[in-house]
């Protein structure tokens, strides 16, 4: 088993008759990992399920070779930001950075050290000594996010971690994801936000109904979709002239011109005869500006994989 | 770090994060008030013993022949004729009436203090009011500590504080924040058991101190030297450990069955019943509850508390004589055994706060 | 220029009486608690009792034997207050523990989960919900004392006749009047440790402990204090006084009617005044 890899092993989990995930395989490795799906397909059940924060009916889990029930070895080098809003009562941010720090056993010093580093991450040295009770959701959100980074683990799981989090913090807290996987950690997100998702994902895993549906690269997950056509878009000088040439291959199905006159919508179903075909029509004095997939992101996977037409083919 | 430095490590600050948490806490606050209440109301009862007693000497200071005046009072008699012998010996007295019902005269006549009772203006019944002695109140401690402090304000404050600890946090939806950390769960365990540990016995030891101190208060001089110089200090050590070990076995156990069930009520109600119904248990049965050994180590024999049914009273089997070592060994036992079940069960706790 | 469709059209049915609004809760709150068998068969349980109490008035009304053989009825086989005191201490205390089972899931979920905002977001006041929510145990308890009480009382005087309810009217008096205030007291207490301590499970434990450790606190004090005062924090003591001074029974030691009634409505009022600070429209962040 490789130590790099986060594997579940045909891992099944139900909540009494409830499906949580169903018979799911999956090989994690390294890099900014998300778990797309919608409510209650199984995102949460999958991240509890590597913490050992519940436990899956059946089948093995391994985190980098730590089982998930060896809590002392494995949030050595696995922080988790849940998406339980709640907190020890009392506390300021300052102090639940702390505790969770000294419970590693580190000395106060450097307990402390490593507190205000990830607070001063996060944005929030101003309120870190106010508390926790009086932050608003967005706060609660960045120092759970402070607790889960503050002994800089190896693995980072991240339970809709940019809820609540107004667009410059976001843009700050998806910087901080990058630079944690650039330096080889796994980062696993689970988010409904699907472009942001699509910005920072190396590779998406996608959920529905307990279900693993697609798993991978997103180009590499929309080549696998061979039941629904390709869509281009191509920007160039003589869209109608470009139109009447592809309508004559079978493998284009449809062809639909923009509203400004210069670009073209294509359909296809078979990518590489596609490309060969719009090379030769450009040596024929068609100048082509731009070629751009119009759905290899994420939001087209979930469309395709798991909203309702999409799930019932 | 050795793996033993580390755990003594993470168990020094679960304690240091817990305890303050325990004690503090705004919910915690009426454990406070069932740790103290004896305290309070021992204190109250020496105050107005010292002044009893007080009063007692003033009387007879000034009225010496008293007492022999109010011996010619009869049962039977009205209560104008009491009255005016009362009046003629020169006493205060006062008048009680409860509802129509009856009506009290309660006096003092240098010597002693009495209630006289009266149903339907004729004199029913008497009642000596007078100043108990030292050792009545050494045997009212013991019955008041065992009936009350042991089996209603340690349980349930150990029920509150213990229960706390784990389904307490899993109702407030914090306790992921612990099984998120490096920490074996059984260090936790341990962590979170000693931190209740040493709020209860900080609460209720203080209390047991608070009210031994307050039982001797009530007789200054000589009477209290000498049961002091006697068997007092050994009484007062035999009730701090007594209830030290109350905090470990209740402990332990509502530790437990705060883990193990999702509603910890109902185990907690059996058990009361269990302790409560002990004292007419068979001599096998007894020794499977904690009240069995920390009544075998109280250093007084209470009396049967008078609420008994007189048919109960006929059940009750003497206190069994067991040797110190082993009544303590007998709860650490059940401690041990309870809390290494409750470890086994940690490692599969699961967080599914929706379901609480 | 924005242009606005009127499309919005309000709701034109049937609307409840608001004066009997609050019974929704309750409506609600039945479906909950049956779907618990634990429950349903606790309640059920509890009508064998007042089905033995009919049983026995029946078997002690027609005892032919003693007066064929020319003997009067002993005293033990009377139906009489002592009779119905028995009775109204079983299912008193069967009452107790049903509020104890049912009164920590009124409250404290809504405040657990937040879910006051939603109640007082609609045309519902605090005091309909309070009401709605007391409703829930006062009706399920009246099923289990008072009104299986009537029923045997007016059952005893249909097999007594006429002339034992001239001699024992205020039977009635105190089974209606000692069961209501004991509902009053539970249901008062079971909401209020209720949304005071937000969780169940620990509501629960109050509500039992409240019993228990009043009655343990009520004889320290009494033997410390060397009082009878020290029973007005005994509930039980209180209710039974209450009660005994109802059935024209003497309850012997303990405080007086008069002061068993004060205790009473400042139990009742400690209650209100906790329902109306924790029963309120706001979120908690924990």
């Amino acid at each position: 088993m490789s130590s790099s890899l986060i594997t579940f092993d045909d891992v099944s989990r139900f909540y009494g008759e409830v499906l949580g995930v169903n018979r799911v395989t999956l090989n994690i490795p390294p890099g900014i990992t998300s778990l797309v799906g919608p409510n209650g397909s199984g995102k949460t059940t999958l991240m509890n399920l590597m913490t050992g924060l519940v436990r899956p009916t059946s089948g093995a889990i391994s985190v980098c070779g730590i089982s998930p029930y060896d809590p002392q070895n494995l949030f050595r080098i696995l922080g988790y930001c849940t998406q339980f809003d709640s907190f020890p009562s009392g506390y300021t941010g300052f102090q639940f950075v702390l505790s969770s720090l000294l419970l590693h056993g580190l000395d106060r010093q450097t307990a402390e050290q490593k507190a205000w580093q990830a607070i001063a991450k996060v944005n929030l040295l101003d309120a870190a000594k106010r508390k926790i009770a009086a932050y608003s959701k967005g706060m609660r959100q960045r120092i759970r996010l402070a607790q889960s980074i503050a002994h800089d683990p190896q693995i980072l799981i991240l339970d809709e971690p940019l809820n609540g989090l107004d667009p410059l913090v976001r843009s700050e807290t998806i910087a901080l994801f990058r630079e944690v996987a650039a330096r080889g950690a796994h980062v696993i997100v689970s988010s409904h936000v699907l472009h942001e998702v699509d910005m920072i994902s190396d590779q998406v895993i996608l959920l529905a109904n307990g279900y693993v549906v697609a798993e991978g690269a997103i180009r590499g997950v929309r080549d696998e979709i061979s039941d629904r056509p390709h869509q281009i878009v191509i920007r160039c000088d003589k869209p109608s002239l470009l139109a009447s040439r592809l309508f004559a291959h079978d493998f284009i199905v449809e062809a639909r011109l923009h509203p400004d006159r210069l670009g073209l919508l294509i359909q296809t179903t078979n990518l590489s005869q596609f490309h060969k075909l719009i090379n030769r029509l450009a040596l024929d004095g068609i100048t082509i500006e731009s070629i751009t997939p119009a759905d290899d992101d994420v939001n087209s996977l979930y469309q395709y994989l798991i909203s309702e037409e999409g799930t019932s083919k | 770090m050795t793996p033993l430095a580390l755990w003594r490590r993470q168990i020094l600050t679960i304690v240091s994060l817990e305890w303050k948490k325990t004690l503090f806490a705004r919910r915690g606050l009426w454990v406070f008030a069932l740790a103290f209440l004896p305290a309070l109301l021992i204190y109250l009862s020496a105050l107005n013993l010292r002044n009893h007693r007080d009063e007692l000497q003033r009387i007879l200071l000034n009225n010496p022949t008293a007492a022999a005046t109010t011996a010619n009072i009869q049962i039977g008699m009205p209560f104008d004729r009491v009255s005016s012998i009362l009046t003629g010996a020169n006493l205060n007295f006062t008048t009680i009436t409860r509802a129509n019902r009856r009506t009290i005269i309660r006096y003092s006549d240098g010597v002693s203090s009495w209630d006289l009772i009266f149903v339907n203006g004729k004199l029913t019944d008497r009642t000596d009011r007078s100043l108990p002695a030292l050792n009545d109140r050494i045997r009212q401690f013991a019955a008041i500590f065992q009936y009350f402090f042991l089996r209603l304000a340690i349980f349930f404050g150990c029920v509150g504080i213990f229960i706390n600890l784990f389904r307490g946090e899993m109702l407030d939806q914090s306790l992921h924040h612990y099984l998120l950390a490096p920490v074996r769960r059984d260090v936790l365990l341990i962590g979170k058991y000693l931190s209740g540990l040493f709020s209860t016995i900080l609460l209720f030891g203080s209390s047991t101190a608070l009210q031994f101190f307050f039982l001797l208060y009530a007789y200054p001089g000589p009477e209290s030297a000498s049961y002091m110089a006697t068997n007092g200090w050994s009484h007062f050590f035999n009730y701090l450990g007594v209830t030290a070990l109350a905090c470990v076995g209740y402990g332990s156990v509502f530790l437990a069955s705060g883990i193990v069930l999702r509603n910890p009520l109902i185990p907690a109600t059996i058990i009361l019943f269990w302790e409560a119904s002990n004292w007419f248990l068979p001599e096998l049965l007894k020794k499977f509850s904690i009240i069995y050994y920390l009544q075998a180590l109280c250093p007084v024999v209470a009396p049967i508390s008078p609420d008994v049914p007189d048919a109960f009273k006929m059940l009750v089997t003497a206190a069994a004589s067991i040797p110190t070592p082993l009544a303590i060994l007998g709860i650490l036992i059940i401690s041990t055994a309870v809390l290494a079940l409750a470890a086994l069960s940690i490692r599969k706790l699961e967080i599914n706060y929706s379901s609480d | 220029m924005a242009v606005y469709k009127r499309t919005y059209s309000s709701y034109t049915g049937p609307l409840s009486s608001p004066r009997f609004r609050f019974l929704v809760l309750p409506r609600y709150s039945y479906q909950h608690l049956f779907a618990n068998r634990f429950l349903t068969g606790f309640l059920v349980a509890c009508f064998f009792f007042p089905l033995g109490c009919a049983a026995y008035i029946y078997f002690v009304n027609n005892l032919s034997v003693f007066s064929s053989l020319g003997l009067s009825i002993p005293d033990f086989l009377k139906i009489d207050s002592s009779f119905f005191r028995f009775f109204m201490n079983f299912q008193g205390g069967l009452a107790y523990l049903l509020s104890a089972l049912i009164g920590p899931t009124l409250i404290a979920p809504d405040l657990a989960n937040n879910a006051l905002p939603a109640y007082f977001s609609r045309p519902f006041s605090r005091a309909e919900y309070i009401l709605g929510k007391i409703s829930v145990l006062f009706i399920l308890l009246s099923l289990i004392t008072w009104i299986p009480g009537v029923l045997l009382f007016f059952f005893q005087v249909s097999q007594a006749g006429p002339g034992w309810l001239s001699s024992n009217w205020f039977i009635l008096r105190a089974i209606l009047l000692g069961f209501w205030a004991w509902i009053l007291l539970l249901s008062l207490l079971a909401v209020a440790l209720s949304a005071w301590v937000k969780w169940k499970i620990v509501a629960g434990a109050l509500i039992l402990g409240v019993f228990g450790i009043g009655a343990g606190l009520a004889s320290a004090i009494n033997s410390i204090l060397r009082t009878e005062f020290g029973s007005i924090v005994d509930l039980s003591r209180i209710m039974y006084t209450i009660w005994s001074d109802q059935l024209n029974i003497d309850p012997a030691n303990g405080i007086e009617p008069p002061e068993a009634w004060l205790a009473f409505f400042a139990v009742c009022f400690f209650c209100l005044f906790l329902l109306n600070r924790k029963i309120r429209p706001r979120e908690i962040v924990r």
